[in-house]
């Protein structure tokens, strides 16, 4: 008799999960294990599903079928990006302190390490000084760092971050580098969606292919390669670097 | 100076002025997130959904056609209540079951709800004055019985928005986040509109289903155009909804005009006024 491998150290797992809206399936039949402590980067193109499966763990879409486990405690998410109206009257710093709300709970004070961990993490994104400017007048940029401040300050073992390098610029993007790699290193579980194949490759422990199906699982020397790349990029245009790489016409191509 | 003290030199006016300015700064402070939603048709929709709880409630209890007994107002606001809460569960049933805006939804309730309730209504003798009751209050026929109820209920309407303060203001700002910090937004959508419900029952005996509306959307969206931090505009909403009432009221007084509406207008001039004093947003 053979015995399955049990990991109760998992940080996300679905089984069989799929997730439709008005009939169409943006996740179909996805079985996945994620482990805790490594750092995961989620590749696909746009409309594979990879936003959904983020919704899914957090429990804002219902599974139609399957399901979605988390194996941690607490989960940080940064959206691809936050529609707030202008006026909505929170600053920066109220926005980072949300991200202390679970812990602190709903009518609790906020202790000095809360505040520390506010302002710390503040001073990592470099928003300390944005503290009292109203959220919704900040840059894009500005308000992405304010984000992933407030999923610094939650302390989350789970972080799940959408597309975190869209669109930022360049000290951003090297700052948030140097964040991911912090929070890896701190042992926590790290799942960023991206297009960037090879900022997959390189900066991650694993690579998830997901296009609407789970297309491959594993470390980057397997899962970034030709064949599974063609499938899970299928009939889309994916970037490599600053290289731009038609996969509908290059799949048949070397190999 | 005589003209801002003798108004006020009735017990009915002071007992008017009172509760309208405790429903003001209810409203105040509720209608910040039916400002911050997006919700104003959302609060319409309860406002007027009450209407057919109101209708039941004064058909069972003034025994409809022909009875000269009169109509029980702890039935009329429980009738209210529960008509605002089928509203509320009526329109989330409609947006989980369909892919409908939530104002669509909101609109359908909405009509269906005043519908029945005038249908029901005109099955009711003196029903021209009731319905005018109904849509522009009575805040000039309010007891001291109505004022110390309508004190407490605030008040604890208000504590329950303080407890719930920080689950709102997530919810306000960003259903996923909400979802991501382990809030179950769904039913936290439900608990404010509950909470929205009760200031409308809490507010329409005063100035009316029609201008209850005005006490949430007014002064939050006047707080709105000068505040930075949600605190600051609960704070200030709740400040011009509460002088609201006894303005209101004067000008009422010395104009001859209807006073609920009277009051409605006082927060909606001091939007229009910040509106215009501010700098333009750039």
């Amino acid at each position: 008799m053979r015995t399955e491998q049990v990991t109760d150290a998992f940080a996300l797992r679905t089984r069989d999960l799929t997730v439709a809206f008005n009939g169409d399936r943006a996740l179909d039949g996805v079985t996945v294990e994620i482990p805790r402590g490594v750092s995961v980067a989620l590749l696909g193109p746009n409309g594979a599903g990879k936003s959904t499966l983020f919704r899914a763990a957090i429990g804002l879409v219902e599974p139609r079928s399957g399901s979605v486990e988390l194996g941690v405690d607490g989960v940080a998410f940064v959206p691809q990006r936050l529609d707030v109206e202008p006026a909505f009257p929170v600053t920066a710093m109220d926005v980072v302190r949300m991200g202390r709300y679970r812990e602190v709970g709903w009518v609790g004070r906020f202790s000095a390490r809360d505040h520390e961990l506010v302002e710390s993490s503040m001073r990592a994104l470099g928003v300390d000084d944005l503290a009292d400017k109203r959220f919704g007048d900040l840059s894009g940029g500005q308000r992405q760092r304010v984000l992933l401040a407030q999923a610094a300050a939650q302390e989350a073992e789970l972080m799940l971050l959408d597309e975190p390098f869209t669109g930022v610029d360049r000290p951003t993007h090297e700052a948030l580098r140097g964040l991911l790699r912090g929070w890896r290193d701190e042992g926590r579980t790290i799942v960023v969606a991206t297009h960037d194949l090879e900022s997959a490759a390189r900066d991650f422990d694993l690579v998830l292919c997901l296009n609407r199906r789970l297309v491959a699982f594993g470390p980057p020397g397997d899962t970034c390669i030709e064949g599974v790349l063609a499938e899970t990029f299928a009939g889309h245009v994916v970037r490599v670097g600053d290289l731009v790489v038609d996969v509908a016409h290059h799949h048949h191509g070397a190999g | 100076m005589d003209f801002l003290i003798d108004p006020f030199q009735a017990e009915f006016v002071r007992h008017g002025a009172l509760a309208a300015a405790l429903v003001g700064v209810l409203c105040g402070v509720v209608g910040c997130y039916v400002v911050l939603r997006g919700m104003a048709l959302m609060a319409d929709s309860l406002a007027h959904g009450v209407l057919p709880g109101v209708a039941i409630a004064f058909m069972v209890t003034a025994g409809g056609a022909g009875s000269a007994a009169e109509p029980d107002q702890v039935a009329i606001a429980i009738g209210a209540l529960v008509a605002g809460l089928v509203t509320a569960a009526a329109t989330s049933v409609i947006l989980r079951r369909s892919r409908l805006r939530e104002e669509t939804a909101a609109a359908v309730v909405f009509v269906f709800m005043l519908a029945l309730g005038v249908v029901l209504i005109s099955r009711t003798d003196g029903y021209t004055v009731d319905l005018t009751a109904f849509l522009f209050g009575d805040v000039l026929g309010v007891g001291s019985g109505d004022v110390l109820a309508t004190a407490i209920l605030t008040v604890a309407v208000l504590a329950l928005v303080g407890v719930l303060y920080r689950p709102f203001l997530l919810l306000s700002f960003d259903r996923q986040r909400a979802a991501a910090l382990g809030l179950r937004v769904d039913l936290l959508q439900l608990v404010m509109l509950v909470v929205i419900t009760l200031a409308v029952v809490i507010g329409f005996r005063v100035v009316g289903a029609l201008l209850v509306l005005g006490m949430l959307l007014g002064p939050p969206a006047a707080a709105a155009l000068v505040t930075r931090r949600l605190p600051a505009m609960m704070a200030l909403s709740a400040g011009i909804a509460a002088v609201s009432a006894p303005i209101g009221l004067l000008v009422s007084w010395h104009l001859d005009l209807a006073a609920g509406a009277s009051i409605v207008l006082v927060p909606v001039t001091v939007f229009i006024v910040l509106l215009l004093a501010r700098p333009a947003p750039r």
